[in-house]
């Protein structure tokens, strides 16, 4: 394993891998990326701590971690083996680094290169915002980076974010000018690349701009033309250069009339270009400056150049009127200019915060009991017109209208009102009774507009009342016990989200569970098809990732044993009209997205009763084939289920809440309007809200640290955790059970048990990892089922801030788990087992208890680690394999839940459907006096199996594999 | 329009002028030269000279890129200009400058008076400076013949001829892009009109004081998003603010040509961002 570092040096970019591997360098780590990139060869000094940057490096490594001692220590003269870029052939990896741990197994990337990449990213940003201006450099025509407007200020942030580590290689240089060079030659380097619009002549002018289209950049030209051309451009570029260049820019701040006074101030101010809390009086301002700023403002605002013709340089005084067109028109004009703008609280974007709002209480008038609401009845709603809290009569509304001014402040609030809002609202006091559509209605009550008119009440009467408030939650959904023929027992809080789910899907809209991992979003959805089928006896397709179809369908058959289920997924899946025939006899087909749209168009031709996305965040970005697959499909109810907060990422909300109900949000575009840019870019709280408000009543997500889902709880959650095989473990199995029952055939007694036993133990080790079996060192991915499981509900719990242990019976799958979890999720863990020292032993078990920074996977060894430990700061235990003795496993998941526990813990057991894992954990279940007396003293009971009931027990299943 | 017969002398015998690949295009390519009164004003002051014939040749020798290069100073501004012959004609245009104690006089008016200083600075030449400058018996622009002295190392005798009306249109277009140039010929400098007064703060940004030094290998998450918001729209907004290149040699104008350039790089610049 290594860890990829990246730091600017001079022209080039300088990348260097740290390994634990002596044959581990730059070149092949890039390989293994897939990158094709020659770079030169270079040995170059820099000033480094000792020691390896991180513990990831010193895996199986028995001693205390190196790096804590080193951390301390100086920076040292060091020579390092590096590859050296020019910027424009970096540009790749820096792509491919962009938010990642991991560039591809075993190659993580360092802190430096994770900081190179956001450089890049962002010199891709100036240039898609055209703050690049073509310049001369020397010889060279290059694109430069302008740091107008805001960029000043994501510039200096992207500075302060730098670690120390990217300035190794110029310890001395100040890194503000390293890293303005740096974004500079990747913005030109990306600028240049599409080798695009030339212009036509030979001038030398166009000369220039052609060299900005070439790798190179050189422009032919004489020296003295060069001169002449760098004069020119610094007389072209001066009036922007310097303003960007202006520690300062100009900023206005208006302030309301104090007490009786009637003139409000706009005050002229000079605001810190970096640090846009750093004010001063404009007095005290360089004056060119302040003037040129004011020249520039003055053509912007009409009102700065009648004051500045008087002589005012510092600010000015105006009426409520002139605030009113300062606020609505010079102020944004003013901002998108560059200028700084400070506005009174009250004001937003979009007005006063307080304004005219329309109250409303909508009624259905013919209401024949609950049955008869639907999404498409009629309703009426009576409208009624309020200023701030009070609300007001027509009368009183024509006062307003009369006053004809634009801000009035209405019992101590300043209100902006428009002669149009004025009409509208005189128009809905005379349609009293304006008839709708209780879907219209619940959209506009979410919304909150109509009109210009914002809505500050949309009340239901009677029945329609308590629609509406279920929907949003103000009152309890009407709670159901389980349905009838689901085997198993709901949970409090999964009573409350199965009747959720019912309630949406009664009423026709979408619903997102997004309960964290272990609450049971599957059992709370098995309940729902539970319910639906007797009614409506039609297929709900469930799409989920290839790693989970198997536990889908084993806890399908536990809890609704009832539902035919077909699981649509492997090479032997049927096709065409066979599948059809097959989906039309199921209540549940389970499938996969790589299937979905593989399948979309036979998959788009069947009437689903519903469409069920697990993991719904595989949608997240909508362009994607398998997001329009999904959205395509025609369903009566739609579920989307994640455990990833969905609603606190406005970019992947909309895709799910398209597919869910759609329309709800706008299109794509609008959403971006609305939404997406005042939210992402201006921080809008007002957008946030309205969002939240909008999507809240179709999104539940509890926690499990919820004070009411901790009570609903039960300390310990044991759960199994079905997994599918790969090809390549299917393989493996089969053949071993071929050897073992040729050999069986004339082997007894002792030799017969030993061979039994022998065999157990191999197909445990292939159901864990084809490399823990073949022990052979080999790569990791994409071989094993149980592995990749793993590593998706780690990753899952790690981003929760969770705790896991991970227990194994083989110190050699534990190895392979600590490669795995650092090479692929480049997250630290500790490995426990028989072999650890005493002191190793206390050392680890210390950092994963105390250390805020401490690793927050434990792998431990059943045998090294299934006693005595105290490990309560884990909330979540994995048993990877079993050992069958239930006794044993207890013992060891009572490492994290004992005294001392505060949160519940939850128990994932891993089994692989249809191989003998299930089988045995059948018997555990089923048989409880077996497995008191025979089978939970180990293994041994199997060797007692006749040859037929051992060939039962050992025969892969059909459905054991998963590809 | 009577025809020179200077011109008609010259021309007829003559060779065409000689093609110039590298020379100043004007961004006019009919009709009327400068957009902004104070540069239509420059031009009204050579069109008063009656030249006839030797105006239009003069707009078509400046469109044809006859010019080859224009450096302007204080109180002169020389050009080269290709003509018929081998070796082009050399023009100059002197001007009277502002004696020290009428730029101080300027200096002071302009002081009491910020928003013509302000426009002048933005790159705008106030409607009503002329106002300012006649109350302290200044001109800008050349009222009398004798304050502006024109030459060229043409064989034609009229003074001034197509050369020098070549440069003085081109001059004219210059002035639009950036007014401050006519003070600059006048022999006026920036600091003649601003008075710096208050001392430039050094920096706007505060000592960081006791920041948390980080670790080594680690950075800190940026304190805000970095990306931020793309808007197409407003993508040729900086290009279009600093508007035409000073004696632009090309011939579709410098935005005409960055323009789609700049589009083609924001669209590499999104596969990057990977949108």
């Amino acid at each position: 394993m290594l860890v990829l570092h990246a730091g600017p040096h001079r022209e080039h970019l300088l990348v260097w891998a740290e390994s634990n591997d002596p044959l581990g360098d730059v070149k092949t780590a890039l390989q293994r990326a897939g990158m094709a990139m020659a770079g030169d060869r270079s040995m170059v000094q820099a000033m480094l701590p000792p020691g390896p940057s991180t513990p990831l490096l010193e895996l199986a490594q028995d001693r205390p971690s190196a790096r804590a001692k080193a951390r301390k220590k100086k920076p040292v003269k060091t020579t390092l083996d590096t590859l050296r870029f020019a910027q424009r052939d970096a540009i790749q990896l820096l792509r491919a680094a962009a938010g990642e741990r991991v560039l591809a197994p075993g190659v993580l990337v360092g802190a430096d290169l994770a900081w190179c990449a956001m450089a890049m990213r962002y010199a891709a940003a100036l240039v898609a915002r055209g703050h690049v201006v073509p310049s001369v450099d020397g010889d060279r025509a290059i694109w430069l980076p302008l740091l107008v407007g805001d960029e000043g200020e994501r510039f200096a942030a992207l500075v302060a974010s730098m670690p120390p580590v990217v300035m190794a290689f110029d310890p001395a240089a100040d890194a503000r000018v390293a890293t303005r060079q740096f974004v500079g030659a990747l913005a030109d380097a990306i600028a240049r690349a599409p080798r695009r619009a030339q212009p036509d002549g030979r001038s030398l002018h166009e000369r220039w701009l052609t060299a900005l289209t070439s790798g190179e950049g050189r422009i032919t030209a004489s020296a003295e033309e060069l001169t002449r051309l760098k004069a020119s451009v610094d007389a072209w570029l001066r009036p922007v250069m310097t303003q960007a260049a202006a520690p300062f820019r100009l900023a206005f701040r208006l302030e309301e009339p104090v007490e009786d006074d009637t003139a409000w101030r706009l005050h002229y101010l000079m605001q810190g270009r970096d640090d846009r809390s750093l004010l001063l009086p404009a007095a005290k301002a360089p004056r060119e400056l302040l003037l040129r700023s004011l020249g520039e403002a003055a053509a912007i605002s009409s009102t700065v150049e009648r004051e500045l013709a008087r002589g005012h340089t510092e600010g000015l005084d105006t009426d409520a009127t002139g605030a009113f067109a300062f606020l609505t028109r010079d102020a944004a004009a003013l901002e998108s200019a560059g200028f700084g703008v400070f506005l009174p609280s009250w004001w937003s974007r979009k007005g006063t915060k307080k304004r005219m709002t329309l109250r409303g209480t909508a009624r259905a008038p013919r209401f024949k009991g609950k049955s008869g609401l639907s999404f498409d009845s009629i309703v009426e709603v009576d409208w009624r017109i309020a200023v701030g809290d009070a609300e007001l009569t027509e009368t009183e509304l024509k006062r307003l209208a009369k006053l004809k001014e634009p801000l009035v402040k209405v019992r101590g609030q300043w209100v902006q009102l428009s002669a149009q809002e004025i009409g509208e609202a005189l128009s809905f006091l005379k349609s009293k009774g304006q008839r709708t559509t209780l879907q219209q209605l619940v959209r506009t009550r979410l919304t909150g507009t109509s009109g210009t008119l914002e809505i500050e009440q949309l009340e239901g009467a009677g029945p329609l009342r308590d629609l509406l408030e279920r929907l949003e939650g103000t009152r309890e959904w009407e709670e159901l016990p389980e349905p009838e023929g689901f085997s198993g027992t709901l949970r409090p809080y999964q009573k409350r989200g199965y009747s959720w789910l019912r309630f949406l899907e009664q009423a026709g809209l979408g619903a997102c569970l997004a309960d964290d991992m272990g609450l049971g979003k599957t059992i709370q959805t098995l309940a729902l098809l539970q319910s639906d089928w007797p009614l409506h006896r039609r297929p709900t397709l469930l799409i989920c990732p290839t790693s989970v179809t198997g536990n889908w369908l084993r806890e399908a058959q536990r809890f609704t044993p009832a539902l035919p289920v077909l699981l649509h997924h492997g090479t032997r899946r049927a096709r065409g009209d066979s599948l059809l025939g097959e989906i039309e006899r199921s209540a549940l087909v389970i499938s996969s997205y790589s299937l979905l749209h593989r399948e979309a168009e036979t998959l788009g031709r069947v009437a689903w009763r519903g469409v069920v996305l697990d993991e719904a965040q595989n949608i997240k970005n909508s362009e994607t084939r398998q997001s329009k697959a999904a959205r395509a499909l025609p369903a009566d109810f739609r579920i989307a289920l994640t455990g990833t907060p969905v609603e606190n990422n406005v970019g992947d909300l909309w895709s799910i809440m398209e597919f869910l109900n759609p329309g709800l949000l706008g299109n794509a575009a609008e959403f971006r309007r609305t939404f997406f840019l005042p939210i992402q870019t201006l921080r809008d709280a007002e957008a946030t809200a309205t969002l939240k408000r909008i999507t809240g009543p179709f999104i539940l997500r509890r926690l499990k640290s919820d004070k009411s889902i901790i009570a609903d709880l039960p300390e310990k959650n044991e759960m199994k955790v079905f997994c599918t095989l790969t090809k390549e473990q299917a393989t493996l199995y089969k053949a071993v059970v071929d050897e073992m029952q040729d050999a069986l055939a004339d082997s007894e007694g002792i030799e017969r048990k030993g061979l039994i036993l022998a065999t157990l133990g191999r197909l445990k080790q292939v159901c864990n990892h084809p490399a823990h079996f073949l022990g052979d060192n080999s790569e990791l991915p994409g071989r094993s089922g149980k592995l990749a499981r793993l590593t998706e509900m780690l990753e899952e719990s790690v981003s929760a801030g969770d705790h896991a242990l991970v227990f194994t019976q083989y110190a050699g799958m534990g190895t392979l788990i600590q490669r795995h979890v650092a090479e692929s999720l480049g997250l630290e863990s500790l490995f426990l087992h028989g072999a650890t020292s005493r002191t190793r032993r206390d050392e680890m078990v210390e950092r994963f208890q105390n250390d805020p920074h401490g690793p927050r996977v434990f792998i431990l060894s059943l045998k090294a680690g299934g006693t005595g430990l105290n490990l309560t700061r884990a909330n979540h235990v994995f048993h990877f394999d079993r050992w069958w003795n239930p006794a044993v496993e207890n013992q060891a998941t009572d490492r994290a839940f004992r005294i001392g526990q505060t949160k519940s813990v939850q128990v994932h057991k891993f089994v692989c459907a249809g191989t003998l894992e299930e089988r045995v954990d059948e018997l555990i279940e089923g048989k409880q006096a077996l497995a008191r007396n025979i089978v939970g003293t180990g293994e041994g009971w199997l060797t007692e199996l006749s040859n037929t009931q051992l060939r039962a027990m050992l025969t892969l299943g059909r459905e054991a594999i998963g590809e | 329009m009577p025809r020179d017969e200077w011109d008609w002398w010259r021309n007829k015998p003559s060779a065409p002028r000689i093609a110039v690949e590298d020379g100043i295009k004007a961004r006019s390519k009919r009709g009327a030269f400068a957009t902004q009164w104070w540069a239509k004003r420059w031009i009204a002051v050579l069109e008063g000279f009656n030249l006839g014939a030797r105006l239009q040749r003069g707009r078509t020798y400046a469109r044809g890129g006859q010019v080859m290069g224009i450096d302007v100073q204080a109180g002169r501004v020389e050009a080269k200009v290709q003509g018929s012959r081998r070796d082009p004609y050399r023009v100059s245009i002197a001007m009277a400058t502002f004696t020290p104690a009428d730029r101080k006089r300027l200096g002071v008016a302009l002081s009491a008076s910020p928003l013509h200083l302000a426009k002048l600075l933005a790159g705008e030449m106030p409607q009503d400076i002329e106002t300012v400058l006649e109350k302290e018996r200044l001109s800008l622009f050349p009222v009398r013949q004798k304050e502006l002295t024109t030459e060229c190392s043409c064989p034609d005798w009229s003074n001034p001829c197509k050369h020098i009306a070549a440069v003085y249109y081109l001059l004219g277009e210059e002035f639009d892009r950036d007014p401050f140039l006519l003070f600059t010929v006048r022999g006026v400098a920036r600091e003649d009109l601003v008075a710096e007064e208050t001392a430039a703060p050094e920096s706007a940004t505060r000592p960081v004081e006791d920041a948390p030094k980080s670790d080594f290998w680690e950075g800190t998450r940026p304190s805000l998003d970095l990306i931020g918001d793309i808007d197409p729209q407003t993508r040729h907004a900086l290009l279009d603010r600093l508007g035409p290149f000073p004696f632009w040699r090309g011939d579709r104008s410098i935005t005409e040509v960055v323009g789609p350039m700049l589009d083609a790089a924001a669209g590499e610049a999104g596969r990057v961002l990977g949108s």
